[in-house]
């Protein structure tokens, strides 16, 4: 009777956010996906009269293979994916491996240095850095003309990507780092114990018991990392705008600007879509690796 | 035994209270909803997307209508610009649009198609309660007027003027008679500052500079405007127009000699208030920034004429009322309307320009320097043209601006590009019969404009309608051929 009554009071505790999760996820996912088969924009008269939108089959997946704004805006992300993820694992990895072996008060405060960014909203932070960044008035490159150096940090195509990687390394690395040291931390000692008996060098130790153990945690942030990478959005719409010449203009602000600005929610709806079944394939692919041994 | 029984009474008492909390706390809430006004007293909703200081003087206003109009409530509800659009369209199609709204001149074809405006022409008229339409300057008054209907009432014009740094004219020694800084009012005074700066500032640190484009879209349309070009005409995209691919081979050029740098967007109005640029083009909106920096001596004027005619972007707030007002609403929101209109001189403090004549011939008025200035330039200032897409053609434009800008297109490929591309947006929207467009094109149609492309390209210049200039600057093939680089 009391296991019972236990078991509704858990579900009182977990219905408000099944609620929020469901109107605010589930629900929209599901309306967001019959979008996609309409041609539903908002200024049209039928939307403004609420008539139901058009069934239009396939026409915006069709109209997403043929939009070269589409690749483009995918092929951004790619490469904001491909820089950042990577980077962002390892140089968190390597933080963290050095953190764990200080003393603990040291670690908390490291914890806490690093972690601090993340916190920043990113309106606040990518408004900064777009003013640090700036070619010709930004303090970076005031600092760097005492060596006659300027580099065009959100002005050069190329350049401006890279940009957009080294803040979101400072904005973001917080949170791995922290998910790392805590997965270290839990390591037995005996472990290294019995390799520093064996005679294991510090090198053979992190080979042989640091990574293997910490292959769970390590795939973990690897897939967390690379999902939040590819809905890239906040940096590259304040830093750069999309800019220059759209070249950080990634697939997430095309959609928003296609269903915000234009209005074209069925397109938007389509290509948001086509993210998700892109973001699906590589989680699946990596969550596949992650069960291998 | 009596300890475990004990803490499962605390536990349980603990989470019924959790759970009371809770449903107290959502029943605050939902009742918080619904505390309107239910008396005698109207009440009006006013959005706007004044989320700067602009805000607190629009407050301000509205605080004084209040005082002055006890029956009227007006409840103000102030938007970031970024999302205010979007939210005044859906709370439209929901039909819980705002009494009366703010709309942006480029804005406001996209609200009138849609249904959700109301007609302001009985605001306008001879009798007392109305506004005198003569007070207004026709240009301004008729930018919120389409098809047959006025649809908003002008509370202001924000055009783009000259922002000079007059330090920076002395030490390069463009001055009068009495060496006081002057500002360039043709092409060849324009080239001539920038060149000064150049030569004077040679090797300075920090890098100086004599012009910097600030909001692309913005300083392309002036100098396009006043090379005579035009982005649509019609229901034909003109975006590739040979007067747009000559200003455009004009902005480039400056890049190209050095005269300005790579454009940064908006983050070079930075380097103006570092005391490093010599002219910005800017709006009017600016003043605050300006006016809170005590360390930069600066001027304002209106802009130099570069092209063949005067011109300079701009655009209004146009106060907007709802479709379906009507009774007692109705007249309210039309005093209010009346009564921001006859105070848009506190308006105009914050950095705008009041758009009735009477208002702006007080001495009042004229003791505001820099909206003095540009008011100057109302006869001719250039409204970006109005159509319900406008967001989709401007970033056509915003793109291929940035593209000649940044040197990485010819100005002549990168507006076709996008020329093509917004043509597919208005065939779009009038394929799906959502847009009419309009029927009295300007007297020099597209075709009309290729042909004198086709003219002018078999020419070994690039603008040969415009008369030959002392100090000119080389076509954009010339510089290609002899090297290009700065």
């Amino acid at each position: 009777m009391r296991g019972s009554w236990r078991d509704w009071l858990g579900y009182g505790f977990v219905a408000p956010y099944l609620l929020l999760f469901s109107t605010f996820l589930l629900l929209p996912l599901g309306y967001g996906l019959w979008l996609s088969f309409t041609n539903y924009e908002l200024v049209s008269p039928e939307a403004v009269a609420h008539k139901p939108p058009e069934f239009a089959g396939l026409a915006n997946y069709r109209e997403a293979m043929r939009d070269p704004y589409f690749w483009q805006g995918l092929g951004a992300t790619a490469k904001f994916v491909v820089m950042a993820s990577p980077l962002t694992v390892l140089i968190a990895l390597v933080l963290a491996l050095g953190i764990s072996t200080v003393d603990d008060r040291r670690q908390h405060a490291y914890r806490l240095a690093f972690f601090v960014p993340t916190m920043i909203t990113i309106s606040v932070a990518g408004l900064v850095w777009r003013w640090l960044y700036s070619t010709e008035f930004g303090l970076f490159n005031s600092i760097l003309a005492n060596w006659s150096i300027k580099v065009p940090w959100l002005t050069d195509a190329d350049w401006a990507m890279r940009s957009i990687v080294l803040m979101t390394l400072w904005w973001t690395i917080g949170g791995p780092v922290v998910i790392l040291l805590a997965g270290i931390r839990q390591i037995p000692d005996v472990y290294y114990e019995a390799a520093a008996i064996d005679g294991a060098t510090g090198w053979r130790s992190l080979i042989s018991i640091t990574l293997p153990m910490l292959k769970p945690v390590l795939l973990f942030v690897i897939v967390i990392n690379i999902i939040g990478a590819f809905q890239v959005f906040g940096q590259t719409y304040i830093i750069t705008s999309g800019g220059p010449a759209r070249a950080t203009h990634v697939l997430v602000q095309y959609i928003y600007t296609t269903a915000f600005q234009n209005y074209r929610l069925g397109y938007g709806a389509a290509m948001s879509w086509l993210l998700f079944v892109v973001i699906a394939t590589f989680s699946i692919i990596q969550f596949r690796l992650m069960r291998e041994k | 035994m009596i300890a475990a029984v004990h803490a499962h009474t605390t536990t349980r008492q603990t989470a019924v209270r959790c759970v009371i909390f809770i449903l107290l706390l959502i029943a605050g809430m939902l009742c918080s909803c619904d505390s309107r006004d239910k008396g005698q007293v109207i009440t009006l909703r006013f959005w706007n997307p004044f989320s700067g200081p602009d805000g607190r003087t629009m407050l301000r206003i509205v605080k004084q209508f209040q005082a002055e109009n006890p029956d009227i409530r007006v409840t103000v509800q102030r938007m970031h610009f970024g999302t205010y659009y979007n939210k005044l369209f859906v709370a439209g199609i929901g039909g819980r649009a705002p009494d009366v709204f703010i709309s942006h001149r480029w804005a406001l074809p996209r609200f009138v198609s849609a249904g959700f405006a109301r007609p302001a022409d009985d605001l306008l008229g001879k009798s007392a309660d109305q506004l005198d339409p003569n007070d207004f300057d026709a240009n301004i008054l008729g930018a919120g007027k389409l098809g047959e209907h006025q649809w908003g009432i002008p509370l202001d014009v924000h055009p783009q003027g000259m922002l000079y740094n007059r330090t920076m004219f002395r030490e390069i020694g463009f001055v009068d008679a009495k060496g006081e800084a002057r500002p360039p009012t043709t092409r060849e005074e324009f080239l001539d500052v920038l060149r000064r700066v150049k030569k004077h500032y040679a090797g300075a640190k920090p890098e100086r500079f004599g012009f910097v484009f600030t909001w692309l879209r913005t300083n392309s349309w002036s100098f396009i405007r006043q090379f005579d070009g035009q982005l649509i005409d019609g229901a034909q995209a003109t975006l590739d127009d040979p007067r747009n691919v000559a200003a455009m081979e004009f902005c480039t050029e400056m890049i190209r000699q050095g005269l300005a740098p790579s454009p940064e967007d908006f983050d070079a109005w930075i380097g103006f208030r570092q005391g490093r640029v010599a002219i910005a083009f800017e709006g009017i909106y600016m003043l605050g920034d300006l006016q809170r920096q005590k360390d930069l001596d600066w001027g304002a004027a209106p802009l130099p004429m570069i092209g063949d005619k005067p011109g300079a972007w701009a655009d209004s707030h146009n106060l907007v009322m709802r479709k379906d007002l009507d009774g007692p609403q109705l007249a309210a929101a039309k005093r209010f309307i009346r009564f921001l209109s006859d105070h848009s001189l506190d308006w105009a403090e914050g950095g705008q320009v009041p758009v009735r004549k009477s208002l702006r011939e007080t001495e009042r008025f004229a003791g505001m320097y820099a909206q003095s200035e540009f008011a100057k330039q109302i006869p001719y200032v250039a409204y970006l043209p109005p159509t319900p897409f406008a967001l989709e053609y401007l970033t056509e434009f915003d793109l291929a601006v940035e593209r000649s800008l940044r040197l990485m297109m010819p100005p002549k490929d990168a507006l076709s590009t996008a020329d093509k591309n917004v043509q597919a947006v208005m065939d779009r929207y009038r394929e799906r019969g959502w847009w009419k467009p309009d029927p009295t094109p300007s007297p020099r149609t597209r075709e009309e404009g290729l042909v004198e492309r086709e003219r002018e390209s078999a020419l070994p210049r690039g603008h040969a309608h415009f008369a030959p200039l002392p100090n000119p600057l080389p076509a954009y093939g010339e510089r290609e051929r002899d090297g290009g680089a700065r």
